[in-house]
């Protein structure tokens, strides 16, 4: 299912997505798995009669390409609701977070506790104390690895983190955080 | 290799030990062939009929010998993927516990949870462990349980959930508990609720993981009831066979460190991105026989030799990736020589077909595998772990 194809599965489903803003648009995510640590990630809005406006940034996904491996393979295929959104979450997951919904991957296992997010920290810096890989620093490409969640870099000015946390709120019109549901948040597919 | 000295004294399990290792480094070095293992590409043939050891399938156990017996629920490791074995046997090799997951409602896979009406806190199913013992008999060891390892003595260690329904929410909080024989009371070792899952005994001391957000795994080790500290970061490749040690992946998943248990203390350590032949990543749940480690790697297998003081990368087996693209999983040595391995692997679904699954037994030193006919991925086609009876079950 590709981003137009999708549209009429969005548009049947309203439950969760209760935008703050009246005027937004229904916008989403699509992540297209292509490798784990280039795969593009794609913000979709329907503008209404057929205009998907998109834009996409390099994303990456897991170790592994089996979903079924749990910390360790790229996410299951298939909708997420997104189950919370913060700007300084302050867990093992640090700053700007997208939260998704549990998937069952093709053989049954539950994948659990993944997010869309980066690497830095709950204040949304840098902290890179060693030369070596410091979790909440975006040193380059091998940052895209991941146990499973949707990772964007943190560098430049502005970082592919900060487009996609501002494009989802100036498309999506919803501007809430901490904990709270949106039905269809991220479609994950094959290439 | 089966346990051989069960549980005599110390003394005699170290000579036993020693002489065991210098035997296995003698035939790893040369091989049962009398041809060094060498690195290079897996040949893959159809046409394994038995694979060694026991395996489950659905609601099936076949034995060592061939003989099949009916389980009392379909196995799934719907709550652990490859981060426990789904089928693990007892010390004194009578009992199979397993792991089972019941469904309360079916979730369509591609759709997300609102668009199947299912509401933030819905019952989705319940993981439960059974039992099956050496009469056929089967029953229920815990309801809302899952992952198991037997201690040496037929003690059994899992995750006890709070709640026993696995609900569509954020965490599916459990405690480490130990029962003392599948008859007994539970003891809590980890009172602290969190996402566990219950990796392995090392002699008395319990291994298991907490997993944090972005499935972010630590390896803890219990000492006891409520001696609780961390281990490493990461996951666990194996136990080795006098269950001193355990081979530890970083994880960033590229750097294997050997950690003395009791201590804690780094051994020795690889970083796999740099080693001849480089590779871009290893994964957790393999197998330790004498000084050999067999774990998942990026390009197939990756087998060890762990010296003193020493991890080096001995060889790399590479797969056909169009045949198996998500390699395999949970491989161990099936021989006293550490030359065997057997291994699942899962094929994901693509191009309208469904994910299926193989088990393969594959010769490291000649570099040929065969591979059983596939399964579909849903029903579990896995070795019946045997680890306590040979491994790091033993003292």
């Amino acid at each position: 299912m590709n981003v137009r194809g999708a549209i009429a599965g969005v548009l049947a489903v309203t439950a969760l997505a209760i935008p703050a803003n009246a005027s937004a648009y229904r916008t989403w995510f699509e992540f297209t798995r292509q490798s784990n640590i280039s795969s593009p990630l794609t913000i979709a809005s329907d503008y209404g009669g057929g205009y998907i406006s998109t834009q996409t940034w390099r994303a990456g996904s897991g170790t592994s390409t089996d979903a079924c491996w749990v910390s360790h393979g790229w996410l299951p295929t298939g909708w997420y609701d997104m189950w919370g959104h913060w700007d300084y979450y302050d867990g093992t997951i640090k700053g700007r977070v997208f939260y998704l919904s549990n998937k069952p991957c093709w053989n049954g296992t539950w994948r659990s506790a993944l997010f869309i997010h980066s690497e830095e920290t709950a204040a949304q810096g840098q902290y890179c104390p060693t030369a070596y890989d410091d979790p909440y620093c975006w040193e380059g490409a091998g940052d895209y690895y991941s146990n499973g969640c949707i990772k964007v870099s943190r560098a430049g000015n502005p970082s592919d983190l900060r487009l996609v946390h501002g494009g989802w709120h100036s498309r999506s019109g919803d501007y809430r955080h901490g904990s709270f549901g949106i039905g269809n948040f991220l479609y994950v597919r094959d290439y | 290799m089966k346990r051989v000295f069960g549980a005599r004294g110390a003394a005699a399990a170290v000579v036993v030990v020693a002489g065991g290792a210098a035997a296995i480094v003698g035939v790893g070095v040369f091989g049962a062939h009398g041809a060094a293992p060498r690195t290079g590409p897996l040949s893959v043939h159809a046409g394994l009929k038995k694979p060694p050891g026991a395996v489950v399938r659905g609601t099936t156990l076949v034995d060592e010998k061939g003989a099949r017996s009916e389980l009392g629920a379909s196995v799934s490791g719907s709550m652990m993927g490859p981060l426990a074995p789904v089928a693990v046997r007892s010390t004194d090799g009578k009992l199979i516990a397993y792991n089972t997951w019941q469904e309360l409602r079916p979730v369509d896979a591609d759709k997300s949870f609102s668009a199947q009406g299912i509401e933030k806190g819905a019952a989705l199913g319940v993981p439960s462990l059974r039992i099956h013992d050496d009469q056929g008999q089967d029953f229920l060891l815990a309801r809302g349980a899952y992952s198991a390892a037997w201690r040496h003595d037929g003690a059994i260690a899992f995750v006890q959930g709070v709640d026993p329904v696995f609900r569509a929410s954020a965490a599916y909080d459990g405690q480490v508990v130990v029962r003392r024989g599948v008859h007994g009371r539970d003891v809590t070792w980890m009172s602290a609720r969190a996402h566990y899952v219950v990796y392995a005994w090392a002699g008395d001391r319990l291994l298991f993981y907490r997993i944090g957000l972005g499935e972010k795994t630590e390896l803890l080790v219990a000492d006891a009831p409520g001696k609780i500290r961390s281990l490493a970061e990461g996951t666990a490749i194996a136990v080795s066979p006098d269950a001193a040690r355990v081979a530890i992946l970083s994880e960033d998943a590229t750097s294997v460190r050997v950690l003395d248990i009791a201590s804690g203390r780094e051994q020795s350590w690889i970083d796999v991105t740099i080693a001849t032949p480089a590779l871009r990543w290893v994964a957790y749940s393999g197998s330790w026989v004498g000084d050999h480690i067999v774990a998942p790697a990026s390009a197939g297998l990756a087998v060890f030799q762990v010296g003193p003081g020493s991890l080096t990368l001995e060889q790399v087996l590479s797969l056909d990736q169009a045949q198996f693209p998500a390699g395999v999983q949970e491989p161990r040595f099936v021989d006293n020589a550490g030359n065997e391995i057997a291994a699942s692997a899962d094929v994901p679904p693509a191009n309208g077909n469904n994910g299926v699954s193989f088990l393969l037994q594959c010769d490291r030193v000649v570099r040929t595998c065969e591979r059983t006919d596939a399964a579909p991925a849903k029903e579990w086609l896995r070795q019946v772990d045997d680890t306590a009876t040979e491994e790091g079950g033993q003292w």
